[in-house]
C-alpha cells in the first residue's frame, strides 16, 4: 500500500517535473488556459468534437425510452446529414455523427478494417438488443433469466435477461471506442499532426484555406475537442469519470496532469517544437489510458461486492458500466508503443468470462471478477484496492 | 462526492480492524441479546402498531372520501394522512426482516413524486404499482399531490373527485394507493408477530448479518440519507451544483407542514440511539448503553455525550427554521444549510466512531449518481 502511493506520487512527481522542464523551454510561451490568437484572433476550434458529445448525450438518453423503434436508434448512431434523427435542428443538419468515428482512428484502424467493422457491427447489435431484449419487459419486473426492471437505491434499472444494462454497456464502450480511440490514437498521433504539409505549413505559418489555424493546431484541437468540448451540464463522458478519477484520492491530480498536457502540446504546436508536442501525446495517452483502466477496476469490485450482499440492481448496474469500461480497454495506448494494455481478443474474452455462467451477471463469480481485475491492475502497474475506491 | 470519499476512506480502515478483531467483538460480553430484546418489544413492534393503527384510520377517511367526495371529508382525510405520515418517521429507519424484502422505504416515501406519471396511470387505469419505476407515483408523497395538489382551493381539489367523467379514476387511484401502503404494513406487522421477533433477538452475533449489525447499518443509513440527505440536503441544493430547490421537500404541496415531518423523524432517531420506549420516556439497553458499557472515548470525551450533545445541537439550530422548508430554501436557505452540517456531525460521530467502538463494518456504498 505504502510503497504504491509513494510509486504513485514519484510517477505524478515525475509528470509535473517534466511540464516545468519544459516550461523552461524559452520559445514556448504556455497560457494557464487553452487560448490561444492568431493577430486577435481565436485559433481553437472543435465544433464537430462538440457536436457528437451532443449527439452522444440525446442518443444515451434514447436508449431509455422504450417506444423508441429499432431504426430510430440506428439512426441517431450512424446520422446522416438533414435527417430529422434528433429534436436539436443543429445536430439535425449536421454531416457529422457518432458511428464513423468509432473505432476508427488512423493508427490502430486504418490498416485494420475488419476490426473496425466488427467494433461498429458490435454496438448496434448492443443497441439491437436493447431494442429486442429490453423494450418489450419495460414494465415487467427482471428476475434470473428474465428482462426487465430492477431497484437499485432510488433509481430504477432496465436490464436483460442476464442482468445486462446495455444503454451502460453501450455508452461505457464509446468512450474507449469513440473518444479515447480518436484522442490517443489518431489526433495526437503524428500520423495526423504531421500529414501531408502539415509540418511546413506550420514552420511557416500557412493556414488552413478560409480559417485562422495551422492544419496541425487544428488536429490538435480536435483531440482537446472530444475532452472538453461539452457543455457544463452536458460534458463529454470522458471528461465525467477524468473527474471521477481525480477525486479518488489515490489519483489526484490526474485531471490537472490532463489538462496540462493539452494545453502545453498546443503551446509546443505554435512555438514549432515538436519534440515537446510529441511528449504531450504521450502524457495524454498514458492517463486517459489510466482513467479507463481505474474505472473498469472500480466498477467490477463495486459490482461484485454488491452481488455479494444480493443488491442485484446495483450490482448490475455497476458490472454494466465495467463491461463498457472492460470493452474501452481495447482502444487505450501504451506510452510510446502502438498498442493498447489490452488486445480486442482479450477484452473481448473478458467479456465473455464475466457473463460466462447461468443467468450471466446473476450468477457473475467473484473469482473471475477478481482474476478480471488483477489481470487490469497488473497490466497498468496500479493498486487493486486504490484502483477499487 | 466528497462524502463518499471520506467514506470509502473509512470502509478501508474497518477492513483492516476487521482483519485483527472480528473473534474479540463476540467477546465484549455486552448483553446483545437483551438489547434486541429492547429494541424490538418496545421500539419497533410498539411503533409499527402504532402506525398500523394510523392507517387503518387513513384508510377508512379515503373510504368516507370516495363514498361522499366532500369539503369536510378531505379535510378529514388529510387530517388522517398527516398523522400517518408523522407515524411512519417512527418505523421508517427500520428497513430490515420483512421491510427490507419489500423495500418498503422506497415504496412509502420516494420523494419528490411524479405528478405526471400519475396523471397518466389515472387516465389510462393500467399500472402495477409493485414495479420500481412506480415507487415515486405512490405513498405518502403520491397521496400528497392528489389531495394537496391538484388544485389551490379545496373545493378545486373536491372538483377532482366530483367530476363525472374522471372522479372514479382518481377515487381509485387514492385508494389502490392507500390500500398499497397499509397491505405492505399489515404484512411487516403480521411477520413480526409470528416469529420475526424471535429470530430477531436470537440473530446476536457479531457477524455482517447478525441483527445488531444490520439495525446498526439501517439507523446510520436512515440518519444519513433519508434524514440529513431528503430533508434537508437535497432541498438546500447541497448535492448539486444548482441552487436549492423548493419542490424537493418532504410534503412539498402541503409544504408547511414539511418541518413538522423532519422533526419527527429527528426525534425518533434520537430516541431509538439512546433506547426510548416508544412512547414513554423509559429507557433500555441501546447504542448508547453499549457504548457506555465500551467504556468509548473521543477526545477525552464520552461519546454517547457527543451524540446526545450535538443531537441538542441540531435541534436548537433548526427550532428557527420556518415550518414550511419550500418557503425556507427560498428566503434563507444558509439557516437550511446550517442544520445540514449539524447534521452531518452526527454522520461522522455514528459512522466513524460509532461503528469502530462497536467493531461493525458499514455495509452499503454511496453510489456515484449516473
Amino acid at each position: 500500500m505504502k510503497f504504491s502511493k509513494i510509486y504513485i506520487g514519484l510517477l505524478f512527481g515525475a509528470t509535473l517535473m517534466s511540464c516545468s522542464d519544459d516550461e523552461t523551454t524559452p520559445s514556448i510561451e504556455t497560457p494557464d488556459t487553452y487560448t490561444f490568437t492568431r493577430d486577435g484572433a481565436s485559433t481553437v476550434s472543435y465544433s464537430g468534437q462538440s457536436t457528437r458529445i451532443a449527439m452522444n448525450h440525446e442518443f444515451g438518453g434514447a436508449l431509455k425510452v422504450e417506444t423508441n423503434s429499432e431504426e430510430a436508434l440506428l439512426s441517431m448512431y450512424n446520422h446522416q446529414e438533414g435527417e430529422a434523427d434528433f429534436s436539436d435542428a443543429d445536430l439535425n443538419a449536421s454531416d457529422k455523427n457518432l458511428k464513423s468515428k468509432t473505432a476508427a482512428s488512423a493508427d490502430f484502424y486504418s490498416d485494420n478494417a475488419t476490426d473496425a467493422a466488427a467494433i461498429k457491427t458490435q454496438i448496434d447489435t448492443w443497441i439491437g438488443n436493447q431494442h429486442d431484449e429490453v423494450f418489450p419487459r419495460w414494465n415487467d419486473a427482471a428476475s434470473a433469466g428474465n428482462a426487465g426492471q430492477i431497484a437499485d437505491g432510488t433509481s430504477t434499472r432496465y436490464v436483460s435477461a442476464e442482468g445486462v444494462e446495455y444503454n451502460q454497456v453501450i455508452a461505457k464502450s464509446l468512450i474507449g471506442a469513440l473518444l479515447a480511440d480518436q484522442i490517443l490514437n489518431n489526433y495526437t498521433s503524428t500520423a495526423v499532426l504531421d500529414a501531408g504539409s502539415n509540418i511546413e505549413d506550420n514552420d511557416a505559418d500557412v493556414l488552413a484555406e478560409g480559417k485562422t489555424y495551422t492544419n496541425m493546431e487544428h488536429k490538435w484541437d480536435e483531440a482537446y475537442g472530444y475532452v472538453y468540448g461539452g457543455t457544463a451540464e452536458k460534458p463529454s463522458d470522458l471528461l465525467k469519470y477524468i473527474g471521477s478519477v481525480d477525486g479518488n484520492e489515490n489519483y489526484t491530480g490526474i485531471a490537472d496532469a490532463i489538462e496540462d498536457a493539452f494545453i502545453l502540446g498546443r503551446a509546443a504546436i505554435v512555438a514549432k517544437d515538436y519534440t515537446v508536442r510529441d511528449t504531450q501525446a504521450e502524457i495524454i495517452r498514458e492517463n486517459i489510458s489510466k482513467v479507463i483502466a481505474v474505472r473498469a477496476v472500480h466498477y467490477l469490485q463495486g459490482g461484485k461486492a454488491l452481488l455479494e450482499s444480493q443488491e442485484y440492481g446495483g450490482a448490475f448496474h455497476d458490472l454494466s458500466e465495467g463491461l463498457g469500461f472492460v470493452y474501452s480497454l481495447q482502444f487505450t495506448r501504451k506510452p510510446n508503443t502502438d498498442s493498447p494494455y489490452f488486445t480486442k481478443t482479450e477484452v473481448e474474452k473478458f467479456y465473455e468470462d464475466i457473463l460466462a455462467n447461468e443467468n450471466g451477471l446473476w450468477s457473475a463469480s467473484s473469482t473471475t471478477l477478481d482474476e478480471i481485475s488483477n489481470k487490469i491492475v497488473d497490466a497498468f502497474d496500479l493498486v487493486l484496492a486504490e484502483a477499487a475506491l | 462526492m466528497k462524502v463518499s470519499r471520506v467514506f470509502l476512506l473509512v470502509f478501508t480502515v474497518f477492513l483492516f480492524s476487521c482483519d485483527t478483531g472480528s473473534d474479540e467483538s463476540a467477546g465484549d460480553n455486552f448483553d446483545r441479546g437483551a438489547m434486541l430484546a429492547n429494541w424490538a418489544d418496545n421500539i419497533i413492534i410498539p411503533a409499527y402498531a402504532n402506525y398500523e393503527k394510523e392507517l387503518d384510520a387513513l384508510v377508512s377517511s379515503v373510504e368516507t372520501f370516495t363514498a361522499d367526495a366532500s369539503e369536510s371529508n378531505l379535510v378529514s382525510l388529510r387530517d388522517k394522512w398527516q398523522s400517518a405520515y408523522l407515524a411512519w418517521q417512527w418505523v421508517s429507519m427500520f428497513e430490515i426482516g420483512r421491510a427490507e424484502a419489500l423495500s418498503m422505504q422506497s415504496y412509502s416515501n420516494l420523494y419528490p413524486t411524479n405528478p405526471t406519471e400519475i396523471e397518466a396511470s389515472i387516465t389510462s387505469g393500467d399500472y402495477n404499482l409493485e414495479l420500481p419505476s412506480r415507487r415515486d407515483q405512490q405513498g405518502f408523497p403520491a397521496i400528497d399531490y392528489l389531495i394537496n395538489g391538484l388544485g389551490s382551493t379545496d373545493a378545486d381539489i373536491v372538483a377532482f373527485y366530483t367530476n363525472i367523467q374522471t372522479g372514479s379514476s382518481y377515487k381509485t387511484y387514492l385508494s389502490d394507493i392507500v390500500n398499497r401502503l397499509h397491505s405492505m404494513t399489515t404484512e411487516v406487522v403480521e411477520d413480526w408477530n409470528n416469529g420475526y421477533r424471535d429470530t430477531f433477538v436470537n440473530n446476536d452475533g457479531s457477524s455482517a448479518t447478525g441483527a445488531v449489525n444490520k439495525v446498526a447499518n439501517d439507523y446510520i443509513y436512515y440518519f444519513e440519507k433519508h434524514l440529513r440527505a431528503s430533508k434537508i440536503g437535497i432541498p438546500a441544493g447541497v448535492f448539486s451544483s444548482n441552487s436549492p430547490d423548493p419542490t424537493d421537500v418532504e410534503a412539498f404541496y402541503n409544504s408547511d407542514f414539511s418541518k413538522a415531518l423532519y422533526e419527527e423523524a429527528l426525534a425518533a432517531s434520537e430516541a431509538f440511539f439512546n433506547g426510548q420506549h416508544y412512547g414513554s420516556a423509559t429507557k433500555g439497553e441501546s447504542f448508547a448503553t453499549y457504548l457506555e458499557y465500551l467504556n468509548s472515548i473521543k477526545e477525552g470525551e464520552d461519546l454517547v455525550k457527543l451524540i446526545n450533545d450535538q443531537f441538542v445541537t441540531i435541534e436548537t439550530t433548526g427550532a428557527n427554521l420556518l415550518d414550511d422548508f419550500s418557503e425556507q430554501v427560498e428566503t434563507n436557505n444558509t439557516l437550511m444549510l446550517n442544520t445540514y452540517d449539524e447534521l452531518q456531525k452526527n454522520v461522522i460521530y455514528f459512522k466513524l466512531d460509532m461503528l469502530q467502538a462497536l467493531n461493525i463494518k458499514v455495509d452499503y456504498v454511496d453510489a456515484d449518481g449516473d
